[in-house]
């Protein structure tokens, strides 16, 4: 296979030419290659031409997605994935590094999130339980004027003479009197509030 | 995986929760208004207000001489409802015991007048000038029984007579001495 300056340095044919019997040898030869190398039967040596060629070939096969796994292959794979689902090591090299990647991610990923959760409902707890307690400071009012009060009437009403020991009347009236403005003067002054 | 996600979303908002303080300041002061209960209320004056008119309805009666009837009126402020723990109920039942002694002894009634006088000064929980009229009155009725039974046929036992005169003295002089003590009282106060 030396002509690899014809086909692929060599003079471009024009679209109607009539091929050459050097092309058609070369275009049989290299049908056989296509058809052996789908097969599974490429041969080890080929000139540089024909091996880029061949991967064009394959490039393009494989573009347009009608590649299909053989039956055995499939169920190869197949058996791979589940072995690894239920623990046991893949046969498959390539099969064992995507799920081993995958497994990893998927160990790691839940604890990750439950730990930065647990720290931050930690974190939560521990502000909620050390934020100073509001302290609430109770101003109590001044204790009420005494006329507003209930008191003994000794103040008012002052010793009692012999000859007025009978008069409880009068002094009830002077009591009441007195009770009556403290009573009115709170509840002025507390804007009629009881 | 969506149930850590949730979880975590709460934590998250805990901790907001947490941190955000609703107070600017951490100190907080209420006033707290003191109502205390020995404030002259509603209650005090209507039981203030109902003695009164039995004490006029008392004055009416006495004045048709009809002591009976102003007995019974002053009797009534006895079972008047003041608020707890007034002192004003005190000093206005011991008033009324004082004015229903007299009825009563003028109405001869002695012994009655006597347990009406003594009931009072024992239920006082403090001198004051109505526990002295008190006593004053008590000795006004030993007077009063003396003379009765001076006066009566055949006349009474002269010790019963000298006792009754000698607890009219006893009465009065615990009255003064009432007065004098609180009247020493007050005039501190007012220093």
């Amino acid at each position: 296979m030396g002509h690899d300056d014809d086909i692929l340095t060599g003079r471009i044919p024009e679209p109607d030419a009539e091929p050459t019997a050097s092309e058609r040898a070369h275009a049989k030869t290299f049908a056989e290659l296509v058809e052996k190398t789908l097969a599974g039967k490429t041969p080890p040596a080929m000139s540089a031409d024909d091996r880029a060629l061949l991967e064009v070939a394959t490039v393009i096969r494989a573009a347009t997605g009608k590649i299909e796994l053989g039956s055995s292959k499939a169920r190869s794979l197949v058996d791979d994935v589940l072995r690894h689902r239920v623990g046991e090591p893949a046969a498959s090299a390539s099969v064992q590094s995507i799920t081993t990647a995958r497994s990893a991610k998927r160990k790691w990923v839940p604890w990750a999130v439950a730990g930065v959760s647990t720290a931050v409902a930690a974190a939560a707890v521990l502000v909620l339980m050390l934020r100073s307690p509001q302290r609430v400071t109770v101003v109590e009012a001044p204790p009420p004027p005494a006329e507003w009060t209930s008191r003994p009437a000794d103040a008012l009403i002052g010793r009692i003479a012999p000859e007025q020991s009978g008069d409880a009347d009068v002094r009830l009236d002077r009591i009441f009197e007195d009770r009556l403005d403290g009573y009115r003067d709170r509840l002025v002054l507390r804007g009629g509030r009881r | 995986m969506k149930r850590l996600t949730t979880s975590l979303g709460l934590a998250l908002a805990l901790l907001v929760a947490a941190c955000t303080d609703r107070e600017p300041s951490s100190t907080r002061t209420v006033t707290e208004v003191a109502d205390p209960a020995d404030v002259i209320d509603e209650e005090l004056m209507l039981a203030l207000a109902q003695a009164k008119n039995f004490h006029q309805k008392a004055k009416v009666y006495r004045s048709d001489d009809n002591l009976p009837a102003a007995t019974a009126a002053v009797r009534q402020i006895l079972s008047l409802r003041f608020p707890a723990n007034a002192p004003e109920a005190e000093d206005v039942r011991n008033d009324a015991r004082a004015l229903l002694g007299k009825l009563l002894y003028e109405q001869g009634q002695f012994d009655e007048a006597m347990r009406t006088v003594t009931e009072g000064i024992a239920q006082s929980s403090r001198e004051s000038f109505f526990v002295a009229n008190l006593y004053t009155v008590k000795g006004e009725i030993h007077h009063a029984k003396a003379k009765a039974l001076a006066a009566a046929t055949p006349p009474g036992a002269p010790e019963q007579i000298k006792a009754e005169s000698h607890a009219a003295i006893d009465a009065l002089e615990k009255s003064n001495l009432i007065i004098e003590a609180l009247q020493k009282k007050l005039i501190k106060e007012r220093r």
